[in-house]
């Protein structure tokens, strides 16, 4: 006989799973949001996987970054092309640096960790695009100012998590 | 832990100020960004403005940037996946027409400042632009 999980652990699945489809919603939504530059997007989706870290842990916001990029990709028709593998490396590497400062870091807040987050991931992306597709360092000429944006995009992402995970824990 | 959920402040202003630790990241960060754009901008804002045309690894060519009142000039670059069309004219470089599925390099416009760059991912194609912005204009008078 098939054990039967818990109910907490439907629950807890359940509460993965909602998340999961808006982290899919927001790599959709910001996918045709008009472009801002090359690689640009204003990171709402690992907003979700700052969430999902300080909710659920580590492995629950791994998989919630793999699954958004792999499910979204298929969505906007971009699957196993450059485009999702660019987009893997910077989910992966935004939510690996989430794990490392929220565990190594003392005294910082999901601010701190959204920023380190949103750098990491603009940085994986011209490290992957630079060692797979077009190998020039000129490429790296465009990461100062888009490294800025990243900061504003990572501090506001990062306010907006704090909010919601503070009505979230109130509430649960 | 208990500094990520023990929030119990939720007005706005004290929700973007962040910890001491939040803001010394973020002053390391901005200090290094403005330190590196400076250096690469010195590096290639000399000289003339010219547009470089990448596939991959190679060179494909460099091309000055046409002034004022010359002939623009309509390159077929052949990518990964096809002929990407890149117009250079007064105006600065774009690529025109793109064998991409996400368009994202044609919908980036036009390109003339050094540093600026449109890459073509799907195509393996990069262009940059470097030396110093030639004017859009031909004369101001007041």
């Amino acid at each position: 006989m098939i054990p039967r999980p818990s109910l907490s652990e439907l629950e807890r699945k359940g509460q993965w799973l909602a998340l999961l489809l808006l982290a899919i919603g927001l790599h959709v939504f910001e996918a045709a949001l008009p472009s801002l530059g090359p690689w640009f997007k204003p990171g709402l989706a690992n907003l979700v996987t700052l969430l999902v870290l300080v909710l659920m842990g580590p492995r629950a916001a791994i998989a919630l970054a793999i699954g958004r990029v792999v499910v979204g990709s298929f969505f906007i028709g971009t699957l196993f092309t450059p485009t999702f593998v660019v987009s893997m490396a910077g989910g992966l590497a935004a939510a690996m640096v989430m794990i490392m400062a929220w565990r190594c870091i003392p005294g910082i807040s999901l601010i701190g960790i959204s920023l380190l987050a949103a750098l990491a991931h603009m940085l994986a992306q011209f490290i992957t695009v630079e060692s797979l597709f077009i190998q020039q360092s000129a490429l790296y000429y465009a990461l100062p100012p888009l490294l800025l944006l990243s900061c504003i995009t990572g501090w506001i992402n990062g306010a907006l998590a704090r909010y919601i995970s503070a009505r979230l824990t109130d509430e649960l | 832990m208990a500094l990520l959920t023990r929030e119990s402040d939720h007005s706005m202003l004290m929700l973007l100020k962040g910890s001491k630790v939040d803001r010394l990241l973020l002053c390391v960060s901005l200090l290094a960004i403005v330190i590196s754009w400076f250096v690469i901008q010195s590096r290639i804002a000399a000289g003339p403005a010219v547009a470089e045309i990448y596939h991959g690894q190679v060179l494909l060519a460099t091309y000055p940037l046409p002034q004022p009142g010359e002939a623009a000039q309509r390159l077929h670059i052949e990518g990964e996946l096809g002929t990407s069309e890149v117009l250079l004219d007064q105006e600065g470089v774009r690529i025109v027409s793109s064998p991409c599925t996400t368009q994202h390099c044609v919908q980036s416009g036009v390109h003339r400042h050094a540093g600026d760059m449109i890459a073509c991912v799907p195509n393996r194609i990069l262009i940059t632009v470097r030396g110093k912005s030639a004017s859009t204009y031909d004369a101001i008078v007041e």
